[in-house]
């Protein structure tokens, strides 16, 4: 610069300025990257970990402080995908520091499984690798599954476990939900071992609607179902006066005639309703267990009675008596797939029986409800409104096709992405508080939606969060052998004459047989090796609970005996278990002598009378089945093989295995075989 | 202080010393040029430079500046290659690695991206600043073609990087640019095949990728800035615009 | 160092003799009236070690400084795990290819992918293989009138196309351009004001240039800051 053109000799050494500005700047440089490091030095789970140690330290656990080994912990199970680290700073999950109650040091309770085989994040969710408090419980740009709420938590239980599960009532309750609310009517729920639930609310079929009810009934109902009936199922579309007037318009219009509407009902119950004649009403009611599936609001306002049917409090408002009395004669002539039994009832019983229900009505409720009456317009846009609706979704309608994936599929939504989600303005944006609040109240996300809102408590919300959070992505890998599946509902009908007797009674809307029907009522698959033939006839004749705490019981179907025949003997010969270990009991062994060592069994061994009466002076059992005349009842092979093995035979059952040796079991057998009622059935 | 000059210079006079630094100690112009032209990292340069080349206004060191995130990202990028497997998912999982478990894993891969988007940003503006000096005039025309592929190799080194980590960002950036690829006549969808390794972006485009990212890409990008640097010496040194006369 | 060629063939003749013993080694004859003054560029140099060196590596040293404590600031992004079922909305490339991304969104691939970015391409590489680049001539020194009737033209056609498309973020840079541009030419190496003077002394590839320039930020920073779901407009402080 200064040496311009001259001969002389540059500049040859850095000036002071050259060399100040690189020390300084290297300097700073080196400082600069330290920095990085000492971050690492002063990472929470170090922090974490020396304030473990220092209570420890304070406690004097000595041997604590000793033998605890420092650095990350992780726990890795490749078959999974877990890498969970949460143990570097959830030090004490073993609770072996007594008494450290804050966070991160509290003892996690019992475990239903080892921590080394699940990890943590498979049941409680958020980022398992993460090492930060942050990162590892909350959504960061990185992770959008944070820790789940204490109140969802049996969600990671219900990824397994696709059945029912004993301690997590939350999942099971929100799985039957998603059924009995008929959440699955439009949205498809498919476990990971490929069973798709099944709706089970049983909505009827709207093609003879004229014949049973009347279109300000329609109306009323469509547009608040539970202004009707608190606990209707059916949700609540919000739909203007309008709508709901083409609505009902339509529905009118497009019913049409059914096959029972031929049929002459007699009105034999117009002589003179007495008193005596409601008092027998009444009692016909009570006598035939409606209680058992349709519940009737009494005086103080409480629903008595079972869910399976629909309420009946107001009943008289809505059905046509012409209508009713076809009904209770036949009803499977008006809905092929109703859950009812075909009563046998005689013209009497009907009278009684419509005349009873007929009474039950409120005058009010459709006193305010009058329609212009429906022209060609009107029933066309009630049409249109019924297509996008998706009342077909549910409800058999002439003319309007079932929707196909009307709504969305909710197989993982479990896992579903929150960029795929559109949250309602001020929500917190986290999966499980939307997938409640669309539960809770789905309209609230913006107008024009379709889904309905339906009629739960904030209980039944949370539950069916639950069973929804339990549909994750994550699950649908897992390996085959950790998934449990639950009970398979299957397609099983029972064939022949016995079977359509059988399906006109409906058994299997309370007994499952091979795993389809309901769970009122005893599961009867093996029905056939576990009971006598004679004691069958004699309680289809004569149905009698076999609990001592059970007021319901199985209606009486009015029989011939030839159908009781037919019934009876097929289900002895077709219900047999293939399991049945038919080898050790010839009847020489199941003398008096074995009955004695099995009384002993009975009362002194194995208390069997904490749970069972075998003798009503001196027992009080009164979880089982009272065994008063269990040798008429049950066959010994049964007995013994139950005994041995309860839940081979019945997987839900209450009644423990005990584990018992082969002469054990065959004294209990020969003891219970003595157990015979007086004279045949009955107590 | 004088101790240690005296026995820095005994250290330089020493046979060791002299076999690795030939030019001696000494402080003539001779010894300096021969300390410049002797060293293999330094003979890129002339002996000596103008002075006005050196001024911050002539060059805003934009190449330099280049230069140096481009050795950052060659220190840090092999520090990273330690942790990564160019596999599906683990290339994920070895992220949440560095971030959760390596020792100041987060501030090497923050270090090796920012400076990868400081390169390009740099590179483009030494282009512009390039350009309005005008030194790609004769006799420098051929070095300006050298720092257009290197742009372009700059541009493709930051795009196959940006794939490995392979999360959402990566995957649907890369998506969306070889999507670009197919919009090519004729042999569209070829070349995308060829840069992907199959008909969409996964394990195989992957490990294509990477092994563009971390071998030929970088071997490329070094043989070229070498031709550069010396270009920049062959061609008459750094660009210094005429003098106005007075 | 460069020589006036025309000084070189009017006032100097070189004369090249092979007989040393004959004729004294001559290398130039300096005829009448001129002036053996040569114009060289001889600036001032200095050693490149110390002097250039030690800026090398202090400039070195200050971009790894900055690198090093943007790194320890920022962290760099890092999302879910790729997930081929879950395409997010809006899927962006890199920030530098965004401008181009822009582009698509209004015309079709084959321009805006391929056409495009080649053209830039081959542009810049033959940028310095013409000679009008490298005279770098005032745009307006010669042929005014025709120029402007040529160019006016060509911004007016060029404007409508970007209208026809709808492409108002390019079609705002060009306006600024060529209305510059346009502005330029009432000027002259004469005029009053510095900012006249230089605008009027800027050559074609200058305009050209710095029309790109700015078409690349205004395309990169609305395609960074401004796009959202489905590539709508949104403002960068809004999620």
């Amino acid at each position: 610069m200064d040496d311009n053109n001259k001969p002389g000799p540059l500049r040859s050494r850095p000036t002071m300025r050259e060399l100040v500005y690189f020390c300084v700047i290297s300097l700073v440089l080196l400082v600069s990257l330290a920095i990085a490091p000492a971050k690492n030095y002063f990472s929470e789970w170090r922090h974490y970990q020396k304030s473990y140690l220092a209570i420890a330290g304070q406690r004097q656990s000595g041997t604590l402080v000793r033998s605890f080994q420092g650095g990350l912990h992780q726990t890795w199970i490749a078959k999974l995908g877990v890498v969970d680290r949460c143990e570097s700073c959830h030090v004490n999950l073993s609770g072996a520091l007594v008494g450290a109650s804050e966070q991160p040091f509290r003892k996690h309770p019992p475990m239903p499984h080892k921590l080394d085989e699940f990890g943590c994040v498979i049941c409680h969710r958020g980022q398992g690798p993460a090492t930060s408090v942050k990162e590892a419980h909350y959504t960061t740009e990185a992770w959008e599954q944070p820790l789940l709420p204490a109140r969802f938590l049996e969600s990671g239980c219900g990824q397994c476990h696709l059945g029912p599960l004993q301690g997590a009532p939350r999942l099971n309750e929100g799985r039957s939900l998603l059924s009995s609310m008929g959440c699955v009517h439009c949205h498809t729920v498919a476990q990971p071992d490929g069973n798709v639930l099944k709706p089970d609310d049983n909505p009827p079929p709207l093609t003879h609607i004229a014949e049973k009810t009347s279109r300000e009934w329609i109306y009323a109902w469509i547009k608040n179902p539970q202004l009707y009936a608190g606990s209707a199922t059916m949700p609540n579309f919000q739909l203007n006066d309008q709508d709901a007037a083409d609505i009902s318009a339509f529905l009118i219009a497009q019913s049409s005639a059914s096959p029972a509407s031929g049929t002459e009902t007699k009105t034999v119950a117009t002589a003179a309703p007495s008193a005596n004649a409601s008092i027998e009403a009444a009692t016909l009611y009570g006598a035939s267990f409606c209680s058992s599936c349709h519940a009737i609001q009494n005086e103080a306002g409480n629903l008595v009675g079972g869910n399976l049917g629909p309420e009946l409090t107001r009943v008289g408002s809505k059905v046509n008596p012409d209508w009713l009395r076809r009904w209770l004669d036949n009803p499977s002539s008006y809905h092929p797939g109703t859950r009812m039994p075909h009563y046998r009832m005689d013209q009497k019983q009907v009278a009684l029986l419509s005349g009873f229900l007929l009474a039950k009505k409120d005058n009010d409720y459709l006193a305010n409800v009058h329609l212009a009456p429906a022209s060609a317009d009107s029933i066309a846009r009630g049409k249109k409104l019924v297509a996008e609706t998706g009342c077909a979704a549910c409800h058999q309608i002439n003319g309007v096709n079932p929707p196909q994936n009307f709504a969305p599929d909710l197989t993982l939504v479990g896992s579903r992405a929150l960029a795929q989600v559109v949250f309602a303005p001020g929500m917190k944006h986290n999966l499980p508080d939307y997938i409640a609040a669309k539960i809770h109240d789905p309209r609230s996300f913006g107008p024009g939606l379709k889904m309905p809102k339906f009629a739960l408590g904030d209980s039944q919300v949370d539950e069916l969060t639950t069973a929804l959070l339990a549909q994750t992505d994550r699950a649908a890998g897992f390996p085959k052998e950790l998934i449990i599946s639950g009970g398979r509902t299957t397609n099983y009908h029972p064939g022949g004459k016995a079977g359509r007797l059988m399906e006109d009674l409906r058994c299997l809307s309370c007994h499952a047989i091979n795993g389809n029907g309901g769970d009122m009522a005893p599961d009867l698959t093996w029905e056939g090796s576990a009971v006598q033939h004679t004691w069958l006839e004699d309680f289809l004749k004569n149905p009698n609970t076999l609990r001592p705490a059970l007021i319901r019981r199985m209606p009486k179907f009015n029989l011939t005996p030839d159908e009781i025949k037919t019934v009876t003997d097929y289900i002895t010969s077709a219900y047999q278990s293939p399991a049945l270990d038919l080898q050790p009991l010839d009847p020489h062994v199941l003398n008096a002598d074995a009955a004695g060592r099995g009384k002993q069994l009975f009362y002194s061994k194995y208390g069997c009378q904490s749970c069972h009466i075998a003798d009503y002076k001196n027992d009080k059992g009164y979880v089982g089945p009272a065994l008063t005349s269990v040798g008429n009842r049950l066959t010994p092979e049964w007995t013994y093989n139950w005994l041995k093995e309860p839940n081979a035979f019945r997987p839900a059952t209450l009644m423990p295995n005990f584990s018992l040796k082969d002469d054990e079991a065959r004294d209990l057998t020969a003891f219970l075989m003595t157990l015979k009622a007086k004279q045949g059935g009955g107590k | 202080m004088a101790t240690i000059k005296t026995e820095f210079e005994k250290l330089r006079s020493t046979d060791v010393w002299r076999t690795i630094f030939r030019s001696g100690s000494g402080s003539s112009n001779l010894h300096r040029s021969q300390a410049v032209q002797q060293n293999i990292f330094l003979h890129l340069f002339s002996v000596k430079i103008r002075s006005r080349a050196l001024e911050f206004s002539a060059t805003w060191y934009l190449g330099a500046l280049t230069l140096s995130t481009f050795f950052v990202l060659i220190a840090t990028g092999i520090l990273l290659m330690f942790y990564y497997h160019p596999s599906v998912p683990q290339a994920y999982a070895d992220m949440k690695d560095l971030q959760f478990v390596v020792a100041s894993g987060v501030f090497l891969r923050n270090l090796h991206r920012w400076s990868a988007h400081a390169m390009v940003f740099l590179v483009f503006a030494h282009m512009f600043k390039v350009f309005y000096r005008g030194a790609y005039r004769p006799p420098r025309q051929f070095n300006w073609v050298i720092g257009v592929f290197l742009l372009l190799l700059t541009l493709l080194l930051s795009y196959t990087g940006y794939l490995l980590p392979w999360d959402q960002l990566s995957f649907w950036a890369v998506t969306v640019g070889s999507n670009i690829a197919k919009a090519v006549p004729l042999m569209g969808k070829q070349i995308r095949f060829l840069m992907l390794g199959g008909n969409e972006v996964n394990a195989n485009a992957l490990l294509r990728f990477y092994v563009l990212h971390c071998v030929i890409l970088p071997l490329t990008a070094i043989l070229l800035v070498g031709v550069h640097f010396w270009r920049i010496r062959k061609d008459g040194g750094l660009h210094v615009p005429e003098k106005k006369t007075p | 160092m460069t020589e006036d060629p025309k000084m070189q063939e009017t006032k100097i003749q070189a004369e090249v003799q092979s007989d040393v013993r004959k004729n004294p080694r001559r290398i130039a004859f300096i005829l009448r009236r001129a002036s053996p003054h040569v114009k060289t560029q001889d600036d001032a140099r200095v050693m490149t070690y110390p002097t250039a060196l030690s800026r090398f590596v202090i400039a070195l040293e200050v971009a790894f400084l900055l690198l090093v404590w943007i790194s320890l600031l920022v962290n760099a992004p890092l999302e879910g795990i790729a997930d081929p079922m879950h395409t997010p909305n809006p899927a962006k490339a890199p920030w530098y290819f965004l401008g181009l991304q822009e582009l698509l969104h209004y015309f079709p691939p084959v321009v805006a992918g391929v056409l495009v970015p080649g053209l830039v391409v081959g542009a810049l590489i033959v940028i310095p293989y013409f000679n009008i680049n490298i005279e770098g001539e005032s745009l307006w020194a010669k042929d005014r009138k025709r120029r402007l009737m040529i160019i006016s033209a060509v911004l007016v056609l060029f404007c409508l196309f970007l209208l026809a498309y709808d492409v108002i973020v390019a079609l705002v840079p060009t306006l600024l351009i060529g209305v510059l541009m346009l502005w330029s030419a009432r000027f002259s190496s004469e005029s009053p004001r510095l900012v006249q003077r230089w605008l009027f002394s800027k050559p074609l590839s200058f305009w050209i240039m710095s029309w790109f320039l700015i078409e690349l930020t205004v395309l990169t920073v609305v395609g960074t800051f401004f796009r959202g779901p489905g590539w709508g407009w949104i403002l960068p402080w809004q999620s």
